[in-house]
């Protein structure tokens, strides 16, 4: 170039190193370089892993769950989840009929397979009547399912018998289906 | 001077009778004599200071004092000395007063200035004075002081201390989450006593008002628990196998009448209130429950099904000298014995509904109360006057409360709401 005064020629010198220093740091900027040597470091590898996101699982067999063969907790269960049906009576009667003692049959021949369960029979009535008497005529219910079940072999320490007379109806309503369906002994978990 | 004595005998002789027809033949008995009430003005109450309140407090002591003295019974009640509601009435006496709240510096302070209210039972119209009493309650307790005061009333002209102070002990809710509640005899100041979540009923107030004997449920099973109620500390009683039901206090309050059926079927037990058995009155096979001591403490009656339904039966102390009440209708059950001792409500079955007798102890002179319109009355108690029942009645559809001057046989309705309440106790004096 014809004419460049040397200071010229020094600006420029200092511009190229400017320009190939500012080159080198925005390549030193890039973290690329960096981490594909450390890949290669077997030492380093295993932290690089951890930051790292993807791994590809190995090609192994899925978990098979356990079949574990678990017996149903009767203690927690409601007995009418594992087949105890209630009994129904005869307005203001509290002895069993035959179609009472067909259901305490199938009743006891569960209840006997499991002794060590505690279940409470309670006895109901309708709403007609008194509190007081109620009370009592829904205890004769459940002391005759309780009774009828020991007949048939049942444990008698795993029946408790209690009585809540008209107070607490399955049904409401003033009429017949509805105080047939509130005159029975029902089985409860205590 | 003979004359002049005479005159003055006669003057007194005749000033006597006044008070003497003012205190009328308080005789309960069950058959519906003519009775004679006493005719009483209630007065507007001066107010000689403090404000809106003082105006309000009179207002509220005038009307409570007014349907006290109704509600007794023994009283025709006016409101002002003449007027279309009052010309029938001729008055024996008045209630006069005054009620004096807290001056106006004493509102600005702020500091808690009493209220002083003072009532005067005058002879009307000669303005004799016959009682007066002064209060200084706090403003929650101004329908007490009227209810005190009418109280005073009460026994002052009929010779009958007055209930205007007693209170209704009750169940309230459905299904197996019933609690009891507590209720002024007027219907004011409904309080809850439990919130166990569970099954509590048949309440029974000790003779001196200081527990409330009830029984409830523990995880299906009965027992029978006393509530203190002054703190409502609530403690176990006994808690047998099976019912532990009916609790009666003996009226000396050392010991209670309960059903337990720990021995097979329901039995009558003498049991303390720390639970020990004392005594067993019953042993049949059938259902023996619901009994209820006599006002002197002697005899009981009970139910029992020994004949195959349930009826009603007396026997002393010891379980003997047992007799039938009842002969007529195949059930009964829930008596009450009267604070009189004379007569007996119970609930009965005719038909397809449970209706409210009265009856003689000697078994005489059976009367029904509760005529159809009442659909299913149960759970009658007596008041401590012998003259008013509450009882619970399903007439509008759930059973409700309802309070009855068995004299007259007029009623009113003493709670509302949504939920049944049932087993009413009345509180003693």
């Amino acid at each position: 170039m014809k004419g460049i005064s040397s200071k010229m020629h020094t600006m420029l010198s200092l511009l190229a190193m400017l320009a190939l220093v500012s080159g080198l740091a925005l390549f030193a900027g890039c973290g690329g370089s960096k981490d594909d040597q450390v890949e290669t470091d077997p030492a380093a590898a295993g932290d690089a892993a951890e930051e790292a996101v993807e791994t590809v699982p190995d090609p192994v067999a899925p978990e098979v769950p356990q079949e574990v063969e678990e017996a149903p907790d009767y203690a927690a269960m409601e007995p009418a989840e594992y087949g105890i049906e209630d009994i129904f009576f005869a307005f203001d009667q509290y002895d069993l009929d035959d179609v009472a003692m067909s259901t305490l049959a199938r009743n006891a021949r569960v209840l006997r397979q499991h002794p060590e369960v505690v279940i409470l029979v309670e006895g109901h009535g309708d709403e007609r009547g008194t509190i007081e008497y109620n009370l009592a005529l829904g205890e004769k219910r459940a002391k005759a399912v309780r009774d009828y079940l020991v007949s048939l072999g049942v444990s008698s320490s795993g029946l408790r018998v209690t009585s809540y007379g008209e107070s607490r109806p399955f049904a409401l309503g003033s009429n017949e289906t509805a105080w047939a369906k509130n005159r029975r002994a029902h089985f409860a978990r205590p | 001077m003979l004359r002049f004595t005479l005159v003055v005998l006669l003057l007194m002789a005749s000033a006597l009778p006044v008070l003497g027809q003012a205190v009328p033949n308080v005789e309960v008995g069950i058959t519906k004599t003519a009775y004679e009430k006493t005719d009483i003005l209630v007065g507007i109450l001066d107010v000689l200071s403090g404000g809106i309140q003082s105006v309000d407090a009179a207002t509220l002591i005038e009307q409570t004092l007014a349907s006290d003295l109704k509600n007794s019974g023994l009283f025709r009640v006016g409101l002002r000395e003449s007027g279309a509601e009052t010309d029938s009435l001729s008055f024996m006496f008045a209630i006069r007063g005054s009620v004096e709240g807290p001056l106006r510096d004493a509102e600005q302070t702020g500091e808690a200035a009493p209220t002083t209210i003072s009532l005067d039972l005058v002879t009307y119209p000669g303005g004799q004075l016959m009682l007066n009493k002064r209060y200084r309650p706090l403003p929650e307790k101004m329908r007490a002081t009227a209810h005190h005061f009418a109280n005073q009333v009460v026994e002052m002209i009929t010779g009958e201390p007055g209930i205007a102070l007693t209170r209704v002990v009750f169940s309230r809710g459905q299904g197996d989450r019933r609690d009891l509640y507590l209720v002024d005899y007027d219907g004011e100041n409904q309080m809850r006593l439990t919130a166990n979540r569970t099954l509590n009923l048949c309440p029974a107030w000790k003779p001196d008002g200081s527990e409330i004997a009830f029984t409830t449920y523990n995880r299906g099973m009965q027992g029978l628990y006393s509530l203190n109620a002054a703190n409502g500390e609530v403690r176990e009683v006994i808690s047998q196998d099976g019912l532990n039901l009916g609790a009666n206090w003996h009226p000396d309050g050392t010991e209670l009448l309960i059903s337990l059926s720990r021995s097979g079927d329901p039995e009558i037990y003498r049991i303390t209130p720390t639970g020990e058995i004392l005594r067993r009155l019953t042993a049949m096979p059938s259902i023996e429950i619901s009994p209820c001591w006599d006002p002197a403490g002697r005899d009981l009656v009970f139910t029992s099904d020994r004949t195959g339904t349930p009826q009603l039966y007396i026997v002393d102390g010891d379980g003997a000298g047992r007799r039938r009440l009842t002969f007529e209708s195949r059930y009964n059950d829930s008596a009450d014995w009267s604070p009189t001792g004379e007569q007996m409500v119970y609930a009965t079955r005719m038909g397809n509904i449970t209706q409210l007798v009265l009856i003689r102890a000697t078994g005489e002179d059976r009367r029904i109360l509760t005529g159809r319109q009442w659909r299913n009355c149960e759970d009658p108690s007596w008041a401590p006057d012998g003259r008013h029942i509450v009882f619970a009645s399903d007439r509008s559809g759930t059973f409700k409360l309802y309070v009855m001057d068995v004299v007259e046989g007029g009623a009113r309705q003493l709670t509302f709401g949504e939920d049944p309440d049932i087993t009413p106790a009345w509180s003693p004096r």
